[in-house]
This record gives structure tokens, C-alpha cells and sequence, in this order.
């Protein structure tokens, strides 16, 4: 009896004509064409949970792409930031600058393309315990962001299939003074998520460490990464807001 | 012949310099400031409302059409050369009889302006009056009472006055909230790994508690039975469901896991020695 790893979908767009199945850690996709012109879509997570849903097309086949995406979906869509904690301090002296490698947690979404436009269908974590809330900052005007402890990577190469990113932090002391990070906070809505086969790395983030009068802040930019793999669509919500036309009585 | 009749009509007075075709005319700008009222009002709700909040596209939504009312109304007595002063001045006199005999209307409308310009919550905020013992969501202020929709679905009318003057504890404007609980362990059993299988238990299974800050826990009381630990978590500020109803049963399935006593109260009884 064979012990062989199990076989997960990579990253990428697929053609569905009668059925598709996909796989990956902890989840089980399927989408089966259920009429002339409609396809059902089944996601069953490790918790049981099971999501169906039935998607109307107009022609005979349809295209999803299976993309990662930002982890801010799971348990719920509550914040734009996140929160990383590193699982060792980093140490700057005086006036330096250092270059680091952090993984960076990831959801997956699952794209339904619509001509050259894609639609948010579904998303999906594969490391739900590494899916939750921390503080930044006071109860009454802090920042709810996604909270992860997070590891030192080696490199873009070191991301971990379907669970986590790669992120490169440059990181700039220009104060008087060393200082230590141990954990970056930072709105990951403006960083572009890049896949390639089942690997993923994201637009990095430069922080400088700077005084401006006599406080000592720190300010976080966004850094675009260069790179020929293939970008991941933005996930969006799909429940809209609708306004109904009635009085407001 | 319109001209005869609209001669006649000018013809005909009322009262004094009154005649039947200024009235018409009055009567047709006042029709005409109330249908443009309505008109200015639906197109208000149709493209601007949706994008204000509730309570702002309300008051102005009202700001509107009445604006709209009194100034047909001012085009209306002048059309009919109707002198304002004189009214004015008696309804001076009578704003102050009025006023002094509806104090609490007066004093219910009054608070309710203190209000809309306070803003101490907003329409749609989960908000708490200690001092009545209510709470819920806060569906409207209006001129003389606000709306506040309890948690059992049943909505409850309070005086401006009353809602002004009470303190209000708001549930949401805080980024996160608190949820607490206690509970006993026996005598015999570790504290220390009786919070950390708690402790586990927790941050495993409940995916909307704050892991910054942790949860908290305090040896609240040695009690007569049991040591009795209090148990803080944080959660998002629209999570309340998920963290505080469910809190004590997720403590107790990780004492139950681990063969952690949560003791009945007990009595130790001596029999006097003979």
C-alpha cells in the first residue's frame, strides 16, 4: 500500500466543460455543469462546513482562475489591515537599513472570469487557526487587524504552498538611536499578490523608522515588486449594497 | 372670454382688497410649492439619500420640503398683500403662551436639535441607557422622541428630553469590546494548567477572539466550593455573538477534556463528639 503525498491543484485558470474537481490542503472543490446553460459549485472545508452554489452561464463552458489572495476574509471580512508579528525581535543600530524575508499568511480565492473581467466567487484558507483578530493600539481608536505570528523566510523561493506568502520589509532606522521591530502593522489592501505554481509572494513594504519634530514615528509605504509571475486578481465582496426605492419614513 | 372671467373674478371681492383671482393665484402658488415640494423631496430620497446617512437625509430630506412650504407660503401672502408684521408680533405673544403651556414639547423638541447637532449616537448604533435598563439599536431621532429598537424586536419610544438628559453607554464605537465570564475549579486542581487548557481551548475554537490583546484571566474569589477564575477575551466591536454566548460552554468543554473538576457547592458538616 502506497504512502504518496497528496496531489493539490496549482495556482492558474481552469476550463470547465463538464466537471471539475480541485484540491487543496483541507479543501475539496467541485463544479459540475447541472444544465445546458448552468454549472453548480460545491466547496467543502476542513470544518464540514459545505458552501453550494449555483452559477447561470451563457455559454456552455466557463473559466475560474484559483489565485491567493489577501488573508482578510476568514473568519469575516472585519479590517484592511494586518498584523504580523515576528517569532524573533530585529535589531537596527543607528542610522542603518536591513532587508528581511517574513511569510505572510494568504487566503485563496477562487475567480469566476467573465470575459477579461474576474469574479469574486468564493475564498477559501487552508490554515484557519492562523486566521485570527488582534489590537493595535487603544480599545476605543486602536486598529483591528488580521493577527499572525509569522517566520523569518529565506527568500521569495520559501513560501509555503496554499498557506503562506513571501514578503519582503525593508526596513530603514534613521534615528539617533538602535531600535528594535517586532511586529509591523500595515493596510495589505494596496499589495498585489503573485502566484506561481503553488507559490506566492506579495508586494513588499518599506518601513523607515524617522523623528519629525521631537516624535518618533514610523512610516509604511508600499513597494511593488518586479517579477514575471502571474499577478492575482483583486477579490472584492460580492454582497453589494442596494439602495430600495422607498420613503425613508 | 377668459379675460371676461378673469376681469369678473377681479372684480369680485371678498374682504376688503381680497378678490376671488388673488385667492385663485395664492391657491396656485401654494399648490405649486407643495407639488415641488413633493417633487424636490422624491428626488432628494431617489439620488442623494441613499449616499447620506439616515439621520443627516432625514433632516434634510424635511429641511427641503418645508423650505420649500414656507416660502410658497411667504410668495402666497404677499400675493396677497397680507402685512406679516402685525402676525408676527401676535405670534410672538402667542409662541409665549404656548411655550410656557407645552414646556415638555418645547423641551422635547429643544433636545431633540441638542441632539442632532451632539450626535451622541448614530442611527443604526447598539447603544445602552443604563439609568431606564435599555438597550438596542437606535433607529431614529426625530423632533420629540427617538426610537430605540430592543433585542427582543420590540421598539420603544423615548422622549428627547428623557434620552438627552440620560446617559448613554454606546456598544459600538469602540473598535473592540469585552466579554467576561467566571467560573469555579476545585480546590485539588492546578490553576495554572487549568487557564492554560482554557486558555487553548479558546484561541483554537474561537476564531473571533483577539489573540493582541490575549485573553485574561484573574483569580477572581477562593470561594466556599470552588477557586473561582474570571475570564476576559476580546472581540470584534459586531461580534458580541460570537464570543460572550458561547464563552462559558467552550470553558467548560476544556475543563471537561482535561478531567478538570467544576465542583457543586459543598459542605463539610462534624458531628460533635459525644
Amino acid at each position: 500500500m502506497s504512502n504518496s503525498e497528496p496531489v493539490y491543484s496549482n495556482y492558474g485558470i481552469y476550463e470547465v466543460n463538464e466537471n471539475l474537481q480541485l484540491s487543496i490542503p483541507n479543501t475539496e472543490i467541485k463544479i459540475d455543469k447541472i444544465g445546458e446553460n448552468a454549472f453548480s459549485y460545491y466547496r467543502k472545508d476542513s470544518d464540514g462546513k459545505i458552501i453550494e452554489k449555483m452559477i447561470p452561464v451563457k455559454s456552455d463552458e466557463i473559466k475560474i482562475e484559483l489565485a491567493p489572495i489577501p488573508p482578510l476574509n476568514h473568519p469575516a471580512r472585519r479590517t484592511g489591515h494586518v498584523f504580523l508579528k515576528f517569532d524573533r525581535e530585529i535589531y537596527l543600530s543607528e542610522n542603518s537599513a536591513a532587508s528581511i524575508f517574513v511569510h505572510c499568511p494568504i487566503e485563496i480565492g477562487i475567480f469566476l472570469i467573465n470575459g477579461s473581467k474576474r469574479e469574486s466567487l468564493d475564498c477559501v484558507t487552508c490554515n484557519s487557526l492562523n486566521s485570527r483578530f488582534g489590537l493595535y493600539g487603544p480599545p476605543d481608536t486602536g486598529t483591528l487587524c488580521k493577527y499572525a505570528q509569522v517566520s523569518l523566510a529565506t527568500g521569495y523561493d520559501d513560501s509555503i504552498p496554499y498557506i503562506e506568502g513571501v514578503l519582503k520589509i525593508i526596513i530603514e532606522n534613521t534615528l539617533s538611536s538602535g531600535q528594535t521591530i517586532d511586529k509591523v502593522v500595515f493596510p495589505i489592501t494596496k499589495n498585489s499578490f503573485y502566484y506561481e505554481d503553488s507559490k506566492t509572494i506579495i508586494d513588499g513594504i518599506k518601513i523607515t523608522l524617522k523623528k519629525r519634530a521631537v516624535v518618533n514615528i514610523v512610516d509604511v509605504k508600499t513597494v511593488a515588486i518586479e517579477t514575471d509571475w502571474t499577478v492575482s486578481p483583486t477579490w472584492e465582496a460580492t454582497t453589494v449594497r442596494t439602495s430600495v426605492e422607498m420613503e425613508l419614513e | 372670454m377668459p379675460l371676461e372671467l378673469l376681469q369678473n373674478l377681479s372684480e369680485m371681492q371678498i374682504v376688503g382688497e381680497l378678490t376671488v383671482l388673488s385667492l385663485l393665484i395664492g391657491g396656485i402658488i401654494m399648490a405649486g410649492g407643495v407639488i415641488l415640494a413633493k417633487i424636490a423631496k422624491l428626488l432628494f430620497h431617489k439620488y442623494y439619500a441613499p449616499t447620506l446617512p439616515k439621520d443627516t437625509a432625514k433632516n434634510l430630506s424635511k429641511l427641503i420640503y418645508f423650505g420649500i412650504i414656507v416660502i410658497s407660503f411667504l410668495g402666497f401672502t404677499s400675493s396677497q398683500g397680507i402685512d406679516l408684521s402685525g402676525i408676527m408680533v401676535a405670534g410672538g405673544i402667542f409662541a409665549v403662551v404656548i411655550g410656557f403651556a407645552t414646556q415638555s414639547v418645547v423641551s422635547n423638541l429643544i433636545s431633540g436639535v441638542f441632539l442632532i447637532i451632539e450626535k451622541p449616537a448614530k442611527h443604526g448604533d447598539t447603544i445602552e441607557l443604563p439609568d431606564m435598563g435599555i438597550s438596542g439599536t437606535l433607529l431614529d431621532i426625530g423632533t420629540f422622541s427617538s426610537k430605540i429598537r430592543k433585542f427582543d424586536g420590540t421598539v420603544i419610544r423615548i422622549p428627547n428630553e428623557k434620552f438627552f438628559t440620560s446617559n448613554i453607554r454606546s456598544l459600538t464605537i469602540s473598535t473592540v469590546r469585552r466579554a467576561d465570564t467566571v467560573v469555579g475549579i476545585s480546590y485539588k486542581d492546578d490553576i495554572e494548567n487549568a487557564i492554560s487548557v482554557i486558555k487553548n481551548e479558546i484561541l483554537v475554537t474561537m476564531p473571533f477572539v483577539l489573540h493582541v490583546p490575549e485573553p485574561e484571566f484573574r483569580v477572581e474569589e477562593l470561594g466556599d466550593s470552588s477557586v473561582n477564575i474570571q475570564v476576559l477575551v476580546w472581540h470584534p466591536r459586531d461580534d458580541w455573538s460570537q464570543a460572550q454566548p458561547i464563552l462559558l460552554s467552550t470553558i467548560k468543554r476544556a475543563l471537561d477534556k482535561e478531567g478538570i473538576e467544576i465542583p457543586f457547592p459543598q459542605r463539610v458538616i462534624w458531628g460533635a463528639k459525644d
